[in-house]
C-alpha cells in the first residue's frame, strides 16, 4: 500500500468508528430508557447517522431490519419538509413514506450549524409497546387495510420546534395510544436518543469542521462501495432461484404465500441482482411489506450470504440493485394497503429465499432457512395487572431459537428470525414475572428438532406460561407450522412451530396460527418455535460435534445413527468402525 | 525494620515490591512456576531477603503485610482446568446457562459460534421446587430429587455444585435446604448458592455467577491455603490479602469461601497505579494505562481521573464469553507481550502471539529449550537489551540463539535480513497493541491522541514509544515502578468489599420500613467487616447507593443514597431528585412526571490500611562503573544507529537528552527513537515527549 492510502486509511478508521461511538452511544440511550420490552429487553430500535443528501453512513449495531432502512424515510422528510430549522424534531410512522411499518415510530432530527446550514440527519427508529391498533398488539396479521388496523400515522410530522415539544401531537398520542405513560416514556427515549445524536455531532464538527466530515462521508462512502465490489468480484458468477412459503394465514389463502427471489451475481461488474417483482399482489391482510422493508429484506439475505466485514451503508448498497414491483405482497404497497407485519413474516422469507438462492450457487456461501416467528412466546401479553391496578400491554420475548446452519457454524440458539439475527435479548424469566402478573412453567430446548447438518440448525424452544391471579391475552402470528425451515445443499428441515393451550383441568386445546387468545387464570400457552435448516449433508457432520450433541441429549443415539451415521454407545462414545461403515454406505455409488 | 510485600503472579514473571515501612522501597523479579505458582512467590522472597543479607525467614518474620494478586483463576477457566462442576436448576428450567441473556454482537457475521454453557447439560439436573415472585412456595421442595442428584454426581466424580432456584433472592428457603443436604450427603463437597454470591435479580446472572463460583471453590480453596500455609511456614506472622477484580483486597482466608471475585485480581490494579503514578506527575490528561508483561498486554483508559468500571464483566467476548454477573474494573487484555511467538503462515504472512513461551521454556535466548523466536528474541536480535544485564543479571541471555531462531523461522521465509526480520516481529506486535487500545479508545468515540501513555510492565519499554507515535499520544511515563505496576498498585489499594440485597419498591409507595430494615441490615455488615477484616485500618469509609430506574424501564442507573439511608419523604424527595438529574446528564431526558423503582440496594465498605498515602521511594542501584557510553541498535525506522546508552539510576534528574536512547533499569530497557525527547522526574518516573 502506498504511504498516501495508509494516510486515508488512519483516517477513515477513526471517523467512521467516531461516527458509529455517536450511534452506539445514541443506541446505549434508547436501551436503557426505553419503557416496553419491545425496546429495552428485545432491542428492536437502530439509530443512524445519514448525510444531508440522505446518505446512510453510521449505524450502531443493531436489528438488521431496521438499518438499512434510513435513506427512504429521510428522503421523505425532505420531500414534506424543504425547510428545517435547528430545534425542529419529527415523528414519523408511515409505512407509504419509506418507513418499515406503522409500530415503528421514528424520531428524526436535523443536523444544523449556527448558519442554519443542514449537514446531516440523526434519526432514532422504535418499535413500540402500542401504536393505537384496533387491536392490542402492534402486528395486526388480519387488518384488511390500514383503516382496520387503526394506527396513528404520522408522514413526517413535527413533534419540536425550538427544541420544544408541539403539544397538540403529544396529546392526540395519548388519547390513541394504549398505556399512554409507556408511550410517552417512549417517545422521550426515542427523542432523547436523537438529541445525543445531534449533541455529539455538533461537538464533532466543532473538532475537526464540517468540511473534514464531509470529504470523510465522500471517501467512506467510495471505500464501502469499492469493498463490496471487491468483495463481489470474488464469487462465482451466475443466477438462481430459490423459494420460500409462508404458512397459510386469514386472507393469504390456504397455501399460503410462496415468495421467490431470483438472485444474478455479476462478479466482473461487482454488481449483485435481487429480482423480487415475480411475487403475489398486495394481500388483504396486515402481512404486505413496505418499500423500505422489501428492498432491506432482500439486503439482509445478501449481506448474510458474503464476508461480513463489509461496512453497511449506502456506499456498499449501491453495488445491489433491489427489483421491486408496485402492488406486490413483496414490493412497494399502494395506501391503504395494510404492511402492520412489514418488518418480519413475509420479510423474513423474502430473506430466507434470496440466501437460499445464495446457497445453491457453491458450498460456503448462503444459509439455510432461518425458522419463522411469531410464536406466543415473542408475542404480545396484555391485560389488568391487579398488583399494580394498571393495564399492561407490552411484546415478550421468552424463546425463539431459528438460527440457521451455514457454512461457518450451527444455528444460533437465541437468534429469533433474520431481521432481528438474535440481537434481542431473551427475556430473564424473573423479570418478566415481576413486571406482569404471570407466571413461566418452563422453557426449554427440545431434543431432535435441529435440522440435520454438516452445520445443524437450531434445536426448537417450548416455552409454557400463563396468567397468575387475573387473564391474559397473548397475541401471535405465527408462520412456520406448515412450511419449517428447509436446510439447503443436502441439510435437513428443523422443528416447525407449534402451540396450544393446557387448561386447568389439565386438557389441551389447538390454537390457530393467528391469536388474540384468551387466558383464564391458570391457563397456560404452549410455544414451541422453529428450529433452524441444516447447512451441508449430516453424513459430512464432524464426530466430536455429534458426540457432543449427543452427550447434551440434544440429539438422540438412534437419530445419531439414522440421521448422522454416526453409531454412540450408552456411555456416549462413538464407535468408529461402525460410524465409518453407516456413513460409507450412505454415500451414493 | 518492618515490611510490606506486595505480589504479582503473571504468566510469565511472578513481581515483588517490598516497602520498609518508613524507608525505600524495592523490586524483584521471579520467574512464575506454573506447575506450583507459590513456589514463584517464595522464590521472588527469597531474592528480597538475599538482597538485604537476611535469610527468607527473617524477613518474612518482619513482615506485617502481604498482598498478592494472581491470574490463577482465570488461567484455570481458560484452559479448562476448573472443578468438575454440577448445576442444580428448578425443573423446567434446564437451560439457563445456555439461553442466558441472548444477545448477539455483529448481526451479518454467521462465523461466530454460539457459545457452549458453561457447565454441561450432561451436568445439569433439574430439581422440583418452584419460588414465586413474593417468595410464595408454588411447589414444595421435593427433596428427593436433590438426593437422587447428588447420588449421580457421587458416581460421576463431581468436585463442585452451583444450585440456582428461580426467586432464590426472595426466598433462599430451597436453596439453603439444598446445601443441607449436600453437605449431609457430599460432605466435602464444594458448592455455591445463587442467592449468597450475587443477590441480584435475573436468573441467569445468578447462575453464571454461583456457576463459575463453584467451580474455581476447590482450586482456588486449595491454592490460597497452601500460600497462607506456606508464607507462614516459612517464618511471615502477617496478614495476608488477596487482590479483587473490583480494585480492592480481601483476606485470602474470606475469598477462598468467594473465588469469583479473585478473577481479574492483578490486572484489576494497574488503572489504579498508572492513575496514582500519574497524579504524582500532576498530569490531567485522560490515561491510557498499559502493562505489557511476557504473556499478556492489559489496557485500560482513565478517564478524568475515574478508575474505569464495567457493570457486567465478561470473561471473554460479550455474549459468547461467561458473565460473572458483578461490576469489576474494566481492564481489556490480548495475547501481546515479550514471550509472544512469532512465525510465518502458509500464506507468507507474519503472526506474533497470541501464543506465550511464557516463563518455562522462555524465549530463545534464554537457552532453556525455547525453539520459537519470540518479541524479545526481537528485541535482544536488533540490540536493544544487553545479554548480561537482563533481570538484574540474574538471567543470562544467549544473542546467537536467538539470531538463529530468528533467521530459521522468520528472516528465511520472508526473504529478509536477520534485523530486518526481527523489525518486523517488532512492527507487527506494535500494531497489535495499538488495536487494542484503540478498541477501548476511538471504538468509544475519544481520540488517544488526547490521552497520555503510561507505560507499565517489564517489556513496555522496547516499544511503548513506537505504540504512543501511531497514535499520535505526545507523553509516555514510564513508572519507575513500572516493571511491577500491579504490584505497586495493591500497596496503595484498601481493603474494599461490597453487599448487595434486592428489594423491590416505588416512589409511589415507598416501603419506608422495609428499606429501613434493608438499609440496616446492609450497615450492619459493614459494620461487621469494619470490625472484622478493617479492625486495624487507619481510616474507614461506607457508601451506599441504590439501583433506580423509571417505571418499566429494566436497566438501572446507581444513584448514590445518603448515609442515613432514605427515611422520610423529603430524603425521598431529594434522592428523586439526584436520580432525575443523573438521567438526565446521562441520557439527555427525565421524566419527573413518572413513578421511579428502586430494585437493588448497595453498601461498600472501604478501610485504608496506609498512613501514608504516599508510597516510599524507589531505592536506585549504585552505578555500574565502565559502563558504555552508546550502544549499536536497529531501530525500526532508522536503521542501525549508536543509541546513547544510560543507566536510568544515575541518571539526573529534570535533565532533557535526545533520542535514539536506550535507558536501562534492572529490570527494563525503554528505547526511545531519534525524534523524542525524554527526562528523569523529580518523582523518579522516566517521561518521554513523543
Amino acid at each position: 500500500m502506498s504511504e498516501k492510502h495508509q494516510v486515508d486509511g488512519a483516517r477513515l478508521a477513526i471517523l467512521s468508528n467516531r461516527l458509529e461511538g455517536i450511534a452506539s452511544k445514541m443506541g446505549n440511550t434508547l436501551l436503557k430508557t426505553g419503557r416496553s420490552g419491545v425496546i429495552n429487553r428485545a432491542k428492536d430500535f437502530s439509530c443512524c447517522i445519514v448525510s444531508s443528501r440522505c446518505e446512510l453512513i453510521a449505524a450502531a449495531e443493531s436489528l438488521p431490519a431496521h438499518v438499512l432502512g434510513a435513506e427512504l424515510i429521510t428522503q421523505s422528510l425532505l420531500e414534506l419538509h424543504p425547510v428545517l430549522r435547528k430545534g425542529d424534531a419529527f415523528l414519523h410512522n408511515s409505512p407509504y413514506h419509506g418507513n418499515g411499518h406503522a409500530a415503528d415510530h421514528t424520531i428524526l432530527v436535523p443536523v444544523i450549524d449556527e448558519n442554519g446550514t443542514h449537514h446531516f440527519t440523526v434519526l432514532a427508529k422504535a418499535h413500540l409497546a402500542d401504536i393505537g391498533n384496533s387491536i392490542p398488539t402492534t402486528y395486526h396479521a388480519m387488518a384488511k387495510d390500514v383503516y382496520e388496523e387503526g394506527a396513528l400515522i404520522f408522514p413526517a410530522v413535527q413533534v419540536q420546534r425550538d427544541y420544544e415539544d408541539i403539544v397538540d401531537i403529544i396529546r392526540m398520542c395519548e388519547m390513541r395510544i394504549r398505556v399512554p405513560e409507556t408511550w410517552r416514556g417512549d417517545y422521550l427515549a426515542t427523542l432523547g436518543a436523537a438529541r445525543i445524536g445531534e449533541r455529539e455531532m455538533l461537538a464533532l464538527a466543532k473538532e475537526i469542521g464540517w468540511e473534514q466530515l464531509h470529504r470523510f462521508t465522500s471517501d467512506w462512502l467510495e471505500y464501502s462501495a469499492s469493498r463490496m465490489s471487491q468483495v463481489i468480484s470474488r464469487l462465482p458468477a451466475g443466477n438462481a432461484e430459490a423459494t420460500s412459503t409462508h404458512d397459510a394465514f386469514p386472507g393469504t389463502g390456504e397455501n399460503g404465500v410462496c415468495i421467490k427471489s431470483v438472485v444474478t451475481i455479476r462478479p466482473a461488474d461487482g454488481m449483485i441482482e435481487v429480482d423480487l417483482r415475480d411475487n403475489p399482489d398486495s394481500l388483504p391482510c396486515g402481512l404486505n411489506l413496505t418499500r423500505a422493508t422489501a428492498w432491506t429484506a432482500a439486503m439482509i439475505g445478501v449481506f448474510n450470504s458474503i464476508d461480513p466485514t463489509v461496512p453497511k451503508n449506502t456506499g456498499s448498497c449501491s453495488r445491489v440493485k433491489v427489483h421491486l414491483r408496485e402492488g406486490c405482497v413483496a414490493g412497494i404497497p399502494v395506501h391503504p394497503t395494510s404492511c402492520s407485519m412489514a418488518t418480519v413474516n413475509i420479510a423474513d422469507r423474502v430473506t430466507n429465499a434470496t440466501q437460499a438462492a445464495f446457497s445453491t450457487l457453491a458450498d460456503g456461501i448462503g444459509m439455510a432457512e432461518v425458522g419463522a416467528i411469531l410464536p406466543p412466546a415473542v408475542g404480545v401479553v396484555s391485560g389488568y395487572d391487579p398488583r399494580t391496578r394498571k393495564s399492561y400491554v407490552n411484546q415478550i420475548i421468552l424463546g425463539a431459537s431459528c438460527g440457521p446452519g451455514n457454512p461457518h457454524t450451527d444455528g444460533w440458539q437465541t437468534l429469533i428470525c433474520s431481521a432481528a439475527a438474535g440481537m434481542p435479548y431473551h427475556d430473564s424469566i424473573e423479570q418478566d414475572e415481576l413486571y406482569h402478573p404471570m407466571r413461566v412453567y418452563q422453557r426449554r430446548y427440545l431434543p431432535d428438532t435441529e435440522g440435520a447438518g454438516r452445520n445443524r440448525g437450531a434445536f426448537s424452544i417450548r416455552v409454557d406460561f400463563g396468567p397468575v391471579g387475573c387473564e391474559m391475552e397473548v397475541g401471535y402470528a405465527s408462520d412456520g407450522s406448515a412450511n419449517p425451515p428447509k436446510g439447503v445443499r443436502g441439510g435437513g428441515t428443523g422443528g416447525g412451530a407449534s402451540f396450544w393451550k393446557i387448561r386447568v383441568d389439565g386438557t389441551t386445546e389447538a390454537l390457530p396460527p393467528v391469536m388474540q387468545a384468551k387466558l383464564a387464570d391458570g391457563e397456560r400457552i404452549v410455544s414451541i418455535s422453529c428450529g433452524g435448516g441444516g447447512y451441508g449433508s449430516p453424513m459430512e457432520r464432524d464426530l466430536a460435534s455429534v458426540r457432543r450433541d449427543v452427550a447434551a441429549a440434544m440429539v438422540s443415539r438412534e437419530r445419531a445413527a439414522s440421521v448422522y451415521g454416526v453409531v454412540c454407545g450408552a456411555d456416549g462414545t462413538i464407535d468408529e468402525k461402525a460410524t465409518a461403515k453407516l456413513r460409507s454406505a450412505s454415500r451414493p455409488g | 525494620m518492618k515490611f510490606r510485600f506486595a505480589t504479582d503472579t503473571g504468566g510469565t514473571f511472578t513481581d515483588l515490591v517490598v516497602e520498609e515501612i518508613g524507608g525505600v522501597l524495592k523490586m524483584y523479579k521471579a520467574a512464575t512456576t506454573p506447575t506450583d505458582p507459590v513456589r514463584g512467590v517464595l522464590d521472588a522472597l527469597t531474592l528480597a531477603a538475599r538482597d538485604r543479607d537476611l535469610s527468607l525467614e527473617q524477613l518474612l518474620a518482619a513482615g506485617e503485610l502481604f498482598v498478592h494478586g494472581t491470574t490463577h483463576a482465570i488461567n484455570a477457566i481458560v484452559t479448562g482446568r476448573t472443578a468438575r462442576t454440577a448445576f442444580l436448576t428448578t425443573e423446567g428450567h434446564p437451560d439457563v446457562l445456555t439461553i442466558r441473556e441472548g444477545g448477539r454482537s455483529q448481526p451479518f457475521n454467521y462465523a461466530v459460534a454460539y457459545p457452549e454453557p458453561y457447565i454441561p447439560k450432561a451436568l445439569t439436573f433439574e430439581i422440583r421446587e418452584r419460588v414465586g415472585v413474593s417468595g410464595e412456595i408454588v411447589v414444595p421442595l421435593d427433596e428427593s430429587f436433590v438426593v437422587t442428584a447428588l447420588a449421580k454426581l457421587a458416581a460421576g466424580k463431581v468436585e463442585s455444585i452451583a444450585v440456582c432456584y428461580l426467586w432464590s433472592i426472595v426466598n433462599p428457603a430451597h436453596e439453603l435446604r439444598t446445601g443441607e443436604l449436600i453437605e449431609q450427603h457430599l460432605p466435602g463437597v464444594a458448592y455455591t448458592l445463587s442467592h449468597q454470591i450475587n443477590p441480584s435479580i435475573r436468573e441467569y446472572r445468578r447462575a453464571s455467577a454461583a456457576a463459575i463460583d463453584a467451580s474455581l471453590k476447590p482450586l482456588m480453596g486449595r491454592y490460597l491455603h497452601d500460600l497462607t500455609s506456606r508464607i507462614e511456614g516459612a517464618g511471615f506472622k502477617g496478614r495476608v490479602l488477596v487482590l479483587t477484580s473490583q480494585g480492592g483486597m480481601l483476606d485470602a482466608q474470606q475469598l477462598s469461601r468467594q473465588p469469583i471475585h479473585v478473577i481479574n485480581s492483578g490486572p484489576s490494579m494497574s488503572p489504579i497505579a498508572g492513575s496514582y503514578f500519574a497524579q504524582r506527575e500532576q498530569i490531567t490528561e485522560d490515561l491510557i494505562v498499559t502493562d505489557t508483561g511476557g504473556t499478556t498486554y492489559d489496557v485500560s483508559l482513565v478517564r478524568n481521573g475515574v478508575i474505569p468500571w464495567t457493570p457486567e464483566t465478561w470473561i471473554g467476548p460479550k455474549f459468547v464469553g461467561h458473565m460473572t454477573g458483578f461490576p469489576s474494573v474494566d481492564v481489556r487484555s490480548i495475547g501481546a507481550g515479550g514471550g509472544s511467538i512469532s512465525w510465518v503462515d502458509e500464506g507468507g504472512m507474519l503472526h506474533v502471539g497470541p501464543m506465550s513461551a511464557g516463563a518455562d521454556p522462555g524465549p530463545v535466548c534464554y537457552g532453556k529449550g525455547g525453539k520459537h523466536p519470540t518479541f524479545t528474541d526481537a528485541c535482544l536480535t536488533l540490540g536493544y537489551l544487553d545479554p548480561a544485564l537482563f533481570l538484574g543479571g540474574t538471567q543470562m541471555l544467549h544473542r546467537d540463539l536467538a539470531v538463529a531462531a530468528i533467521e530459521r523461522d522468520v528472516a528465511t521465509p520472508l526473504k529478509q535480513t536477520v534485523q530486518q526480520a526481527a523489525a518486523s516481529i517488532f512492527s507487527v506486535i506494535t500494531e497489535n497493541m495499538v488495536q487494542a487500545i484503540n478498541e477501548i479508545t476511538i471504538n468509544q468515540g475519544i481520540n488517544p491522541a488526547d490521552a497520555v501513555l503510561i507505560g507499565g510492565g517489564g517489556a513496555a519499554g522496547f516499544n511503548s514509544v513506537w505504540i504512543a507515535r501511531r497514535l499520535g499520544c505526545r507523553t509516555v511515563v514510564f513508572p519507575g515502578l513500572s516493571a511491577a505496576l500491579s504490584a505497586a498498585g495493591a500497596l496503595i489499594s484498601d481493603l474494599a468489599t461490597e453487599y448487595r440485597r434486592a428489594f423491590y419498591t416505588r416512589s409511589d409507595q415507598f416501603a419506608f420500613e422495609e428499606v429501613r430494615a434493608v438499609v440496616e441490615e446492609l450497615l450492619e455488615r459493614c459494620a461487621q467487616f469494619k470490625a472484622g477484616p478493617g479492625e486495624h485500618a487507619r481510616k474507614h469509609s461506607v457508601s451506599l447507593s441504590v439501583e433506580a430506574r423509571y417505571e418499566s424501564q429494566v436497566w438501572e442507573l446507581e444513584v448514590p443514597m445518603p448515609c442515613g439511608g432514605i427515611s422520610d419523604s423529603t430524603q425521598l424527595a431529594a434522592f428523586l431528585d439526584e436520580f432525575h438529574a443523573l438521567h438526565k446528564r446521562v441520557y439527555a431526558v427525565e421524566d419527573r412526571q413518572s413513578v421511579v423503582e428502586m430494585i437493588g440496594w448497595i453498601a461498600r465498605v472501604t478501610c485504608t490500611l496506609r498512613e501514608d498515602p504516599v508510597l516510599a521511594r524507589l531505592e536506585p542501584a549504585s552505578a555500574m562503573a565502565g559502563y558504555a557510553s552508546t550502544r549499536r541498535a536497529y531501530f525500526p525506522d532508522t536503521g542501525l544507529e549508536a543509541a546513547a546508552l544510560l543507566q536510568f539510576d544515575a541518571m539526573a534528574e529534570s535533565a532533557a537528552h535526545d533520542g535514539p536512547a536506550i535507558v536501562e533499569s534492572a529490570f527494563t530497557t525503554t528505547v526511545i527513537p531519534r525524534g523524542s525527547t525524554f527526562v528523569k522526574t523529580r518523582e523518579g518516573n522516566l517521561v518521554v515527549t513523543v
